[in-house]
């Protein structure tokens, strides 16, 4: 893939040259906004529900071998198959390898990002199966042929001209009107036939429900559904951080969960799936298969980073994100964007090559505040610079810098001294009030200019004043 | 070692080896689900039927609804909802008793649901005042996909099964043996992946017109 | 709002360590004055510690925390005995507040000295309105001004409603919402340079929402956002002057503006 080889710099400077992306990172995040907002003013008691979501999904991980026994008796009492995988590469190779026993043909999937995660799409279009993505967004990015830009509207990326564009060149019985309305009708008669005539479904979950054993989707199309109904094996991939206690549980993330995710109170569909088909259903898949993801989970609970498992993914900290606001989220490279990608991203792909990501931060703590979760995404994103600091990966010229920072700020006499100096050299420069081509200052003064200092420090002036007095 | 040992092994290690005990995890998980109306949106209406028609038809569902005194005038309510879009009166019905001991002279009646199915008729097992939601069960009588094929999909609901909160639904099924699918089902399907802008009828249906039967009291 | 137990009676002329910040002391010298002359005015007996130099935020947001932690004791040995420090800065004090404690994480007896003084070390606004319970009298100016929220103390320290209550003391004055008053203006201290061109966009859309406010003034507390915003509003040929709501406050608004020919 092109992004993959381009250096994260290349990469924003590329999405800040494209006016179209900002067009639709806008009106999409725009929306989800506003729609938050107004949903919060309707729920005065979000602030005491997110606390409540915060510990419940603290005592899960608290207790997380405990809930993963209890889900996994109850989910194989149920007459699901629970697989593990401690990787990637792992579960990818379960699921393949479940389509393949099954004589897949065709398989429809529900959008997951642990799907992504994992590279499922990838290791299903290597194992020569047809996959159909389900979801419109994902149909689109399927269409597109390029990667999902957010967790919660993969296809973000695109405004409706693009999509309308695509869909006329690809769809069978394309839209004729050019209204947002009619594209989705192209798609849902383009997919129609498709679902009904898969060998196998694939979906993530939101939650996993240990004292009953079942996985539970929420969707606003009825996508999951329509995809998990059909076909004779359903196979969920989901995290192990995913627990809940019980459905209750379940239920009071799920208010915070979609408040933080779209503005809605509620999904259109809120689906739990407990093992296959039962005596006498009418429908339904006959095999049902759950594969319980690491893939870095236990790392993170080994190595500090505990509170990023409270995850929900509703995506609230891209939406609010001013960084993610201007790149969209090709730019970040991995699976996950935005500041809850910033944080797993290196988890997964390593630090050394992400290492752009937790720095590309400005820290202003937005991200932290709309978690409906409560996460301390500045401090994780830290804590990566931190080890990014140990490890040697900062460039040499920022510890060098940094260094004599310190050696100076911690001795006054030398830093008054300095500092005198710094500003009188700056005033060489000085002209209209404003520092000019000064070198080193280059990166503030490219885009703005940089106010000139005055003509002695404050604390020059402020000795001065005393000895008058 | 299974992946599943090292993935235990791991979590076990990461936590620091602390002994599990699963009468305290119950008790702490118990204690999470304490206190409730401080964590539960208002509703918006004081009785639970008007709540949750008020939620129904609010724009955030934008589905429609009506009562009716008993299941029996369930048909011609049908009937006039046809009407109103100008559709036939042929209609795939939920094979679930409620439904199909009623008269539906003048229907054309199928219980498999096609593809493109224009009409389906079902009855949910519980509505939820707070999401305007309705709660349906996969079964012999309730096949899943009639919930989702049919353009317009039209769900009768008795007043008495009318649940005040979400969390309410899973304590009145805490501990019972789960179908395969519960479907949580709140308005018509929806979409707004080009460019955040709502467009109904996605992938399910476009119209949910629910239909609630009898009062609250009422054993109907 | 920062410390409620202290909302009761305002303490009888506390001795005030001021930290002017590193930014104040080199580029805008006025506003140290300007929050010299309100703690006076509010009662404080204020002293300047010589041995000031920087907080060491530069160093801990860039994970360097053994230099964060070096510069975290010489700021702890040099404020320590003040019954109050303040400084004109909601992210100088933030670091202080909310990030020494992490900084000297791995030696708890200075850990603990940086909670203590964490305690009593606040941003200007927030010390004069919550602590002080001051208010400006007999300040006048004429015009419009529109206020940036910046992020460390709106988050970190809940400033947000002491600055808009002392310039609403001030006579003449008027207040122009800001559209996105708590959006990032995207000079996030050493990101403003490490990534520039993603900082330009950012404040690019911080400048235009100020001009649309339509005030003459752009105000704010924390000298670092103010230099970048001034810096976009002078680049792009704007008329919006900006102030440290400090220099407005004291009265000290009369001369150049940020980034204006002194």
């Amino acid at each position: 893939m092109q992004e993959a080889t381009l250096s994260f710099k290349a990469r924003a400077q590329e999405a800040l040259a494209d006016p179209t992306l900002k067009i639709a990172i806008d009106r999409t995040t725009g929306t989800a906004e506003r729609k938050r907002a107004v949903a919060m003013t309707q729920f005065p008691q979000f602030e005491a529900a997110r606390e409540r979501g915060k510990r419940i999904k603290d005592h899960v991980i608290a207790n997380l071998d405990h809930y993963l026994l209890e889900f996994e008796r109850n989910a194989i009492a149920s007459g699901a198959k629970v697989h593990w995988a401690r990787t990637a590469e792992e579960a990818s190779q379960i699921v393949v390898r479940l389509c393949k026993e099954a004589g897949a043909k065709r398989v429809t999937r529900v959008k997951s990002m642990l799907g992504e995660e994992i590279g499922l799409p990838h290791a299903l279009d290597e194992a020569g199966i047809e996959r159909v993505e389900t979801d419109l967004a994902e149909h689109i990015v399927q269409l597109g042929g390029d990667r999902p830009s957010h967790i919660v509207w993969p296809s973000m990326h695109r405004t409706r001209e693009q999509v309308s564009e695509m869909f006329k060149r690809l769809h069978r019985a394309p839209h004729q009107e050019e209204t947002i309305e009619a594209m989705v009708d192209s798609a849902r008669r383009e997919l129609r036939d498709k679902f009904l005539t898969a060998d196998v479904a694939i979906s993530g979950a939101n939650f996993l429900v240990a004292d009953t054993g079942a996985t539970c989707t929420v969707t606003n199309e009825g996508n999951a559904e329509l995809t998990t109904t059909p076909p004779r094996v359903h196979i969920v991939t989901a995290g192990i951080e995913k627990l809940v206690p019980s459905t209750e549980h379940a239920l009071l993330l799920l208010r915070l969960l979609v408040r933080s995710a779209t503005g809605a109170d509620v999904t259109q569909y809120t689906t739990f799936h407990c093992g296959p088909k039962q005596t006498g259903d009418r429908d339904g898949p006959e095999e049902f298969h759950i594969v319980l993801v690491d893939n870095g989970r236990t790392r993170m609970l080994r190595e500090g980073m505990k509170d990023m498992l409270r995850c929900i993914r509703c995506g609230a900290c891209m939406n609010h994100c001013v960084v993610f606001r201007q790149l969209g989220g090709h730019v970040y490279g991995g699976t996950y964007p935005g500041p809850m990608g910033a944080v797993l991203t290196p988890v997964f792909d390593g630090l050394e090559s992400s290492r752009d990501l937790p720095h590309a931060c400005t820290m202003n703590g937005k991200c932290q505040e709309v978690c409906p979760v409560a996460i301390p995404l500045p401090t994780l994103l830290r804590g990566w610079r931190d080890r990014s600091w140990r490890e040697g990966l900062e460039p040499a010229t920022v510890r060098f810098g940094l260094g004599i920072h310190t050696f100076v700020a911690s001795r006054p006499r030398l830093y008054r001294l300095g500092t005198a100096i710094a500003i009188r050299v700056m005033r060489l420069f000085s002209r209209g009030g404003l520092v000019k081509g000064m070198p080193g200052l280059g990166a503030w003064t490219a885009y703005r200019e940089f106010p000139a200092p005055a003509k002695r420090t404050f604390m020059e002036m402020y000795k001065d004043q005393e000895k008058g007095q | 070692m299974s992946a599943r040992e090292t993935i235990l092994n791991a979590v076990r290690s990461g936590l620091g080896n602390t002994a599990v005990d699963p009468a305290a995890v119950r008790r702490d998980a118990d204690a999470l689900l304490q206190d409730l109306p401080s964590i539960r949106p208002a509703l918006l209406a004081d009785g639970l039927v008007d709540a949750f028609i008020a939620r129904v038809t609010s724009p955030k569902v934008a589905a429609t609804a009506e009562r009716i005194a008993s299941a029996s005038e369930l048909p011609a309510a049908v009937g006039r909802y046809l009407e109103a879009f100008g559709l036939p009166a042929v209609v795939a019905l939920q094979p679930a008793a409620p439904l199909q001991d009623l008269d539906w002279s003048g229907f054309e009646l199928h219980d498999k649901v096609a593809p493109d199915e224009m009409i389906a008729i079902g009855v949910a097992r519980w509505g939820i005042a707070e999401t305007g939601s309705l709660v349906f069960h996969s079964g012999a009588d309730t096949p899943i996909l009639a919930n989702f094929l049919p353009l317009h999909h039209l769900v009768m609901v008795r007043a008495d099964t009318i649940l005040p909160f979400l969390d309410d639904y899973a304590a009145a099924t805490a501990g019972q043996r789960p179908p395969r699918n519960v479907n949580i089902v709140t308005g018509a399907s929806g979409t707004t992946d080009i460019e955040g802008s709502l467009v109904l009828g996605a992938h399910g249906p476009r119209f949910l017109h629910v239909v609630i039967v009898g009062t609250p009291d009422s054993s109907e | 709002m920062t410390n409620p137990q202290n909302a009761s009676r305002p303490p009888s002329s506390p001795r005030v360590g001021l930290f002017v910040t590193c930014l104040v002391d080199a580029m805008r010298p006025s506003v140290g004055f300007a929050t010299l002359k309100l703690l006076r005015d509010a009662g404080c007996r204020v002293e300047v510690p010589d041995a000031q130099t920087c907080c060491g935020q530069p160093a801990f947001n860039s994970g360097d925390t053994a230099d964060a932690a070096v510069l975290a004791r010489h700021f702890i040995e040099t404020f320590e005995g003040y019954d109050y420090v303040v400084a004109p800065s909601g992210s100088c004090v933030g670091m202080t507040r909310a990030h020494y404690a992490e900084a000297l994480a791995d030696d708890p007896a200075w850990a603990e000295r940086a909670r203590r003084l964490g305690e009593r070390t606040y941003e200007l606004m927030s010390f004069l309105v919550d602590v002080m319970h001051f208010a400006p009298a007999d300040v006048k100016l004429d015009t419009s001004f529109t206020y940036h929220d910046s992020c460390s103390g709106l988050r970190e320290l809940g400033v947000h409603d002491q600055p808009r209550a002392l310039l609403d003391k001030v006579s003449g004055l008027t207040l122009k919402p800001l559209e996105g008053n708590d959006v990032c203006c995207g000079f996030g201290g050493t990101f403003c340079v490490k990534y520039p061109a993603i900082s330009n966009a950012v404040v690019g859309e911080k400048a235009d929402a100020i001009d649309r406010s339509g005030a003459s003034l752009l105000l704010g507390g924390d000298l670092g956002c103010l230099m970048n915003m001034a810096g976009k509003l002078k680049r792009k040929g704007s008329s919006v002057r900006s102030f440290h709501a400090a220099e407005v406050l004291a009265g000290m608004a009369g001369g150049p503006a940020i980034g204006e020919e002194r």
